[in-house]
């Protein structure tokens, strides 16, 4: 699986390159059925943005299909982040009044929910007709906070039950790595909860408020709620000395200037952590967790590369923003 | 030589008009003076104005930047859906200053920055990008707002710096030498029938000698008519 996916010193290349010409490479890829499918809809970024997501739905069910039993549980479980993306996207496009059309195209139908119940839930005529439609499922408590005002409670609520429901889910399994794969569930929320202390402390907002925003779980939860509305320069020295203070200590400093480098170098960890981590029991679901990291990873490369080439970025811009590992 | 139009060369013309160039040379002065002023305060405006148009492009060029670094984290509807979020609109309050006698509009925003958790978002599935993105376009729309007041400023001071030359000139060149030139005729005018009068008056004077000359000569011619006679 591993040799499928592009390796890191291509990334330098493809720097080099303007966006016909990533089209063309990605073409010599995994990518070329996508490619060649949608080029007679859309061109340049578009075409390789719709394209990578297209694979990456299709490499991931393709993953569900091969996998049975437990594995096949807990692959479906940590995937079910596609359904809470496919249902931010649709509420966001019904929210500003997008056409189904338009919020198709970037609906990544690699989770539980397929793509006709997606279809169908796009054709809505309101968000709260999508959330009525939704009535019944695992998704219904979190969008019950919708009040009809502002999307960012439901946003959050349906992440928080996604991570809910993935420790869970890791918690209680017997398998093979079991208890490796739980490390990275719990690892990986540390760092998404991380990443939003270093967005919130940096703006300086208020520990209760950060700490509703914090998802519940993982390993260093508490402490990282104690960190909570402490001014960035304590909160930073306060991150020494813990694992993945190695990733960033070069540039975490109090007057950083963006938060969206730390973001890519915390994500190029977790990548790493969860690379080192599939070696250890080839033969259980560790190395296919480590696949699906990697492969979304390098679907947002590709996406960052492409959009940051076609808007005219800097390659040394594109590249603080690429999560290597 | 412009004479003002339908002068009557008269006394009381010429002393109101010698009212009125006083009144027009010092209204001159004065506003000699604000234009100056207002040339100052232009080239100080002027200053201001090109560093926030400098600013304003660099944010613009920053926010779009950090837009594209968005698009490219969380995807393009992701970023319209976020946009399309925000419920409280930032407002625009409008007053006016007094420079020189020249209004100016004084703009204030409210709600233009707002705190992350304000802009509509989940902050848990999203990425800083968004917020930096976010952060770079509420900084630009108050570089926007303050270039509309120092631009509106510049260019009601040039409106105003425009028409305060026109009526300088217009004084310093037209409506003064006017006025000038309108007393000198009537000067004239009155010397002409000043002059006049006084031939006039020595014709009359010449005509009463020579009538009077005439009527002794009658009287000196009867009185010797009379002495003959009584002879």
């Amino acid at each position: 699986m591993k040799t499928k996916l592009i390796p890191n010193e291509m990334y330098a290349r493809m720097l080099s390159m303007d966006v016909t010409e990533i089209a063309r490479y990605l073409e010599e890829t995994q990518y070329k059925e996508e490619i060649d499918t949608l080029s007679k809809d859309f061109s340049g970024s578009e075409l390789v943005e719709h394209a990578t997501f297209s694979n990456l739905a299709k490499t991931y069910r393709k993953l569900q299909e091969v996998s049975i039993d437990e594995p096949r549980f807990l692959i479906l479980e940590y995937l079910r982040r596609w359904d809470v993306w496919n249902i931010k996207t649709i509420l966001r496009g019904k929210f500003y009044g997008a056409s189904s059309e338009e919020i198709m195209k970037y609906l990544v139908p690699a989770g539980e929910l397929d793509v006709e119940f997606l279809e169908g839930l796009t054709r809505k005529d309101s968000v709260a007709e999508v959330i009525q439609a939704l009535d019944g499922t695992d998704y219904s408590p979190a969008l019950a906070q919708y009040d009809g005002v502002m999307l960012s409670s439901v946003e959050n609520a349906l992440d928080k039950l996604y991570y809910f429901r993935m420790e869970r889910a890791v918690g209680g399994t017997l398998s093979v790595g079991g208890g490796l794969l739980l490390k990275y569930v719990r690892r990986e929320i540390d760092i998404r909860n991380l990443i939003t202390l270093f967005r919130m402390n940096r703006a300086g907002i208020e520990a209760n408020i950060i700490q509703e925003n914090l998802i519940p779980g993982g390993k260093l939860h508490d402490e990282l709620s104690r960190m909570a509305g402490q001014p960035f320069g304590e909160f930073i020295r306060g991150l020494e000395g813990y694992p993945f203070w190695g990733a960033i200590s070069d540039i975490a400093t109090a007057d950083l200037d963006s938060i969206s480098r730390i973001e890519a170098r915390l994500k190029g960890y977790l990548v790493r952590y969860a690379w080192a981590i599939s070696n250890y029991h080839p033969l259980s679901i560790l190395p296919v967790l480590g696949y699906i990291v990697s492969k979304e990873t390098e679907v947002g490369n590709i996406r960052k590369l492409v959009l940051g080439k076609s808007a005219g970025l800097s390659n040394e811009l594109i590249e603080e923003q690429m999560v290597v590992a | 030589m412009a004479v003002i139009r339908g002068t009557k060369p008269t006394r009381a013309v010429l002393i109101q008009l010698r009212r009125r160039i006083k009144v027009a040379q010092s209204g001159h002065e004065l506003l000699k003076m604000k234009r100056d002023g207002l040339m100052i305060e232009f080239f100080e405006v002027l200053t201001k104005a090109k560093t926030i148009r400098q600013e304003l492009v660099q944010d613009l060029l920053i926010a779009e930047q950090r837009l594209n670094m968005a698009k490219g984290a969380e995807g393009s509807v992701a970023i319209k859906s976020v946009s399309f979020a925000l419920q409280s609109e930032p407002s625009v309050e409008l007053d006016s200053r007094n420079i020189m006698g020249v209004v100016v509009p004084k703009i204030t925003a409210e709600a233009v920055h707002k705190k992350m958790y304000e802009r509509g978002y989940g902050i848990i599935g999203t990425s800083a990008s968004i917020d930096e993105a976010a952060d770079a376009f509420e900084s630009l729309v108050d570089k926007i707002i303050s270039a509309a007041e120092v631009e509106t400023s510049l260019l009601k001071l040039v409106d105003d710096i425009d028409s305060t030359k026109r009526r300088v000139n217009a004084l310093e060149f037209k409506v003064i030498p006017d006025i000038k030139d309108t007393i000198r005729f009537i000067g004239f005018a009155l010397e002409e029938m000043d002059r006049d009068n006084v031939v006039r008056l020595k014709k009359l004077k010449a005509k009463a000698v020579k009538r009077a000359k005439e009527e002794e000569a009658a009287k000196a011619a009867a009185a010797a008519a009379a002495e003959v006679g009584s002879v």
